[in-house]
């Protein structure tokens, strides 16, 4: 073998070994550090990203939301937004002008909206959070009715009232 | 242009350095966050989205350490890994603009708030892969020639 091959293999064969060396020490102290951590913020080695609502949402063709475009969504009139959740908890608290249209009842809502809701208004569906799945029931009843333009906010009130978001209470939006 | 050429690699390391090590800072102090941010890529099985959130900002900070830190061998070795995961990062924004997925790219910041992934992220990056590789090729040599010199 040439002399100049064997070291120019030679030089790739410790960059590798370096790199490997990081790689080992990195994921030694990232495992480490994860089961040192309280229980209540411990990753799990594998987590059930399947059943996450935004991953529903992905594989049901709903666009999702995130916090910014919510703001814009908020202060937009000619956007509507729909609260999923029960009318005690939309009582209790919701986004400035959205308004509550449970699941259950969705079709006597709608018709109360019939006048002003046209198949291409700007809709935004939220309920309470990541953890529920309301709002994305409701985009998808939304899209069957014949809307086109409807986005879940997945983060939902949870995220709204983290990020201090403004609130209004009250059956009114 | 010799006197300047070390300025410019001992820039290039603080630069491509601190990078890393504020990104990771986020990442390592809130996981959770991040794996929500590395699952809106909707490119990994969702398995594998809590091992790259425990392990990935480790590899940040690693690397980081050992670009500004680090002898020649591991300098390079830091920097190789750097440039891999930016031209990653840079092809899983780029298959997400193409799709039109929106999402935060959690490169700085893991909070609901971040300002979705643009154009910029992939200058941005493009950047960082020419300090890198700036780096690499810097510490590659000197790491060569150290060899070269004990052999002899």
């Amino acid at each position: 073998m040439p002399e100049s091959a064997a070291n120019s293999r030679g030089e790739c064969l410790w960059l590798a070994g370096k790199c490997a060396a990081l790689l080992v020490l990195a994921t030694a102290l990232g495992f480490a550090a994860n089961a040192l951590r309280p229980v209540a913020t411990r990753l799990p080695w594998i987590g059930d990203w399947e059943h996450h609502v935004e991953n529903l949402a992905f594989r049901q063709g709903v666009p999702v939301a995130f916090l910014a475009t919510v703001r814009e969504r908020v202060n937009d009139p000619a956007a509507a937004i729909f609260d999923a959740r029960t009318p005690e908890q939309y009582a209790a608290g919701h986004l400035p002008g959205a308004r509550n249209v449970p699941v259950a009842e969705a079709d006597r809502r709608l018709g109360d909206f019939a006048a002003w809701l046209k198949p291409t208004t700007s809709i935004l569906t939220y309920c309470g959070g990541a953890d529920c799945d309301d709002a994305l029931e409701l985009a998808v009843k939304l899209r069957g009715y014949g809307f086109d333009n409807v986005t879940l906010y997945p983060g939902g009130y949870a995220e709204w009232t983290e990020y201090e978001g403004a609130v209004h209470a009250g059956d009114a939006p | 242009m010799s006197r300047v050429r070390p300025v410019f690699i001992w820039l290039a390391r603080f630069a491509v350095a601190a990078v890393f090590l504020g990104a990771c800072i986020a990442k390592i102090r809130d996981p959770e966050l991040f794996a929500l941010a590395v699952n809106r890529y909707r490119i990994l099985p969702g398995e594998f989205v809590n091992l790259v959130a425990i392990v990935l900002p480790w590899i940040e900070l690693t690397a980081g350490l050992a670009v500004l830190a680090g002898p020649a061998r591991l300098r390079a070795a830091g920097a190789t890994l750097i440039v891999g995961m930016l031209t990653v990062f840079t092809l899983a924004i780029s298959l997400n603009l193409v799709r039109g997925i929106e999402a935060s790219c959690g490169c700085f910041s893991t909070r609901a708030d971040a300002a979705v992934s643009d154009g910029w992220n992939l200058v941005r990056n493009g950047a960082l892969i020419w300090l890198g590789l700036a780096v690499l090729r810097d510490a590659f040599r000197r790491a060569c020639a150290r060899a070269a010199g004990n052999s002899e």
